[in-house]
């Protein structure tokens, strides 16, 4: 049961608060183009992807199809590197404007993206972490039965209620923020969020030899925070923590900064 | 393995791929990796001390005869593989000075349980 518990709780909180940073974040912003609805469909079509993903690895033999895969979720993982980067970027020049353009009745074709981009970033955050959930659950159906499995299912809808609750605290916090530091803050997480989605990425890339580690590792932190731990899984999973980052790692990640320090510079340039 | 480089300007992402895609080859050597064998069965792992060269990258293939899926997991160095049954997958481990690293089933946390030894 304290397994199944640990687990749920785990998948789910990430997601979870991926998607209440959205919520919060288009809530303060108040206004209809990027909407509440837009998450739903996404958080949606993460459930959908989620089981995808699971019937994908479960059904996978031979190479051929473990390739395909792997590169599918890697993929995925470069593609919302990508779209949050984008969205909070375009926040950022647009968001200044935005109430003007309303009101002057201004319709932006490109404005339509960012709800474009919620949705896909809510079915990303709940694909990733569903598929292992969705794993999980299937394989103790599968090896467990009667009183173990009611028990290891009860373990895992405890484990969603806390994810829930841990959201809804981290949450409350947020809200005596004032709205400036919030989005401020909100930013940060999110491009910190794209940064650690960019490491794993390029460590499957690694992985799959196609990209060499140049020397690992670089350092080693563990003594300190080990990755493998809760606290050290949370700074992995929010912000591409490694306690032993190989070369490549570590130049994709201060690379990643430098290019969003650049292209907000170039921004704040032209809006000048 | 390419010798240590001093400290790359932050904003070289593009020219660090770019590198990355030239190196590559020289690294693809597949043959040269040593690769080490893990069968999951029964919510174990058979062997469950695995003796592999320290300092040097390994290929670990992990097939899964459990009935259900299998997640192995080390925590240092951290590395997670979803393995669904009847099914067998590789992942690729950095270079582990001497010492023991312990592994786990994260899906049979009770009795999947093993360890590497580098040496």
């Amino acid at each position: 049961m304290g397994n199944a518990f640990f687990i749920v709780w785990r998948e789910s909180v990430e997601a979870i608060l991926i998607i209440s940073i959205l919520l919060a974040w288009i809530r303060t912003r108040g206004d209809t183009r990027i909407g509440v609805h837009h998450l739903w469909v996404g958080v949606a079509g993460g459930l959908a992807l989620a089981g995808f993903l699971a019937l994908a690895m479960l059904g996978m033999h031979g190479w051929l199809a473990a390739g395909a895969l792997e590169m599918f979720q890697t993929a995925i993982m470069f593609v919302a590197a990508g779209l949050i980067t984008h969205m909070v970027l375009w926040m950022r020049t647009h968001g200044r404007h935005l109430k003007r353009e309303l009101e002057s009745g201004l319709s932006n074709a490109a404005q339509s993206a960012g709800g474009a981009s919620v949705a896909m970033l809510a079915a990303i955050a709940v694909g990733r972490e569903g598929a292992e959930t969705v794993l999980f659950l299937y394989g103790l159906a599968m090896e467990q039965s009667g009183d173990t499995l009611a028990r290891l299912f009860a373990g895992a809808g405890i484990g969603f209620v806390l994810a829930l609750a841990t959201a809804w605290v981290i949450l409350s916090g947020a809200r005596w923020l004032p709205s400036r530091l919030f989005f401020r803050t909100s930013e940060i997480v999110l491009l910190l969020l794209a940064a650690a989605l960019l490491v794993s990425g390029v460590e499957r890339l690694i992985d799959m030899e196609w990209l060499p580690p140049l020397m690992e590792p670089v350092w080693d932190s563990s003594a300190l925070l080990d990755d493998g731990s809760t606290a050290g899984g949370i700074a992995a999973a929010f912000a591409g923590y490694r306690a032993q980052p190989s070369l490549m790692v570590l130049i994709a990640w201060l690379g990643y900064w430098g290019v969003v320090t650049l292209l907000g510079r170039l921004q704040r340039r032209s809006a000048a | 393995m390419i010798p240590a480089s001093p400290m790359i300007p932050a904003t070289a992402l593009a020219a660090a791929f770019a590198f990355g895609a030239l190196a590559a080859p020289a690294v693809a050597r597949a043959d040269e990796m040593p690769t080490f064998e893990v069968v999951a069965e029964n919510g174990r792992f058979m062997p469950e001390t695995i003796e592999v060269p320290a300092n040097t990258r390994f290929r670990l293939q992990l097939t899964n005869r459990n009935a259900g899926p299998e997640e192995f997991e080390t925590s240092a160095p951290f590395k997670e593989l979803v393995v669904g049954p009847g099914v067998t997958r590789s992942t690729i481990f950095p270079p582990l000075k001497p010492g023991t690293y312990p592994f786990f089933g994260e899906f049979h946390h009770d009795t999947a349980k093993g360890r590497f030894v580098a040496k």
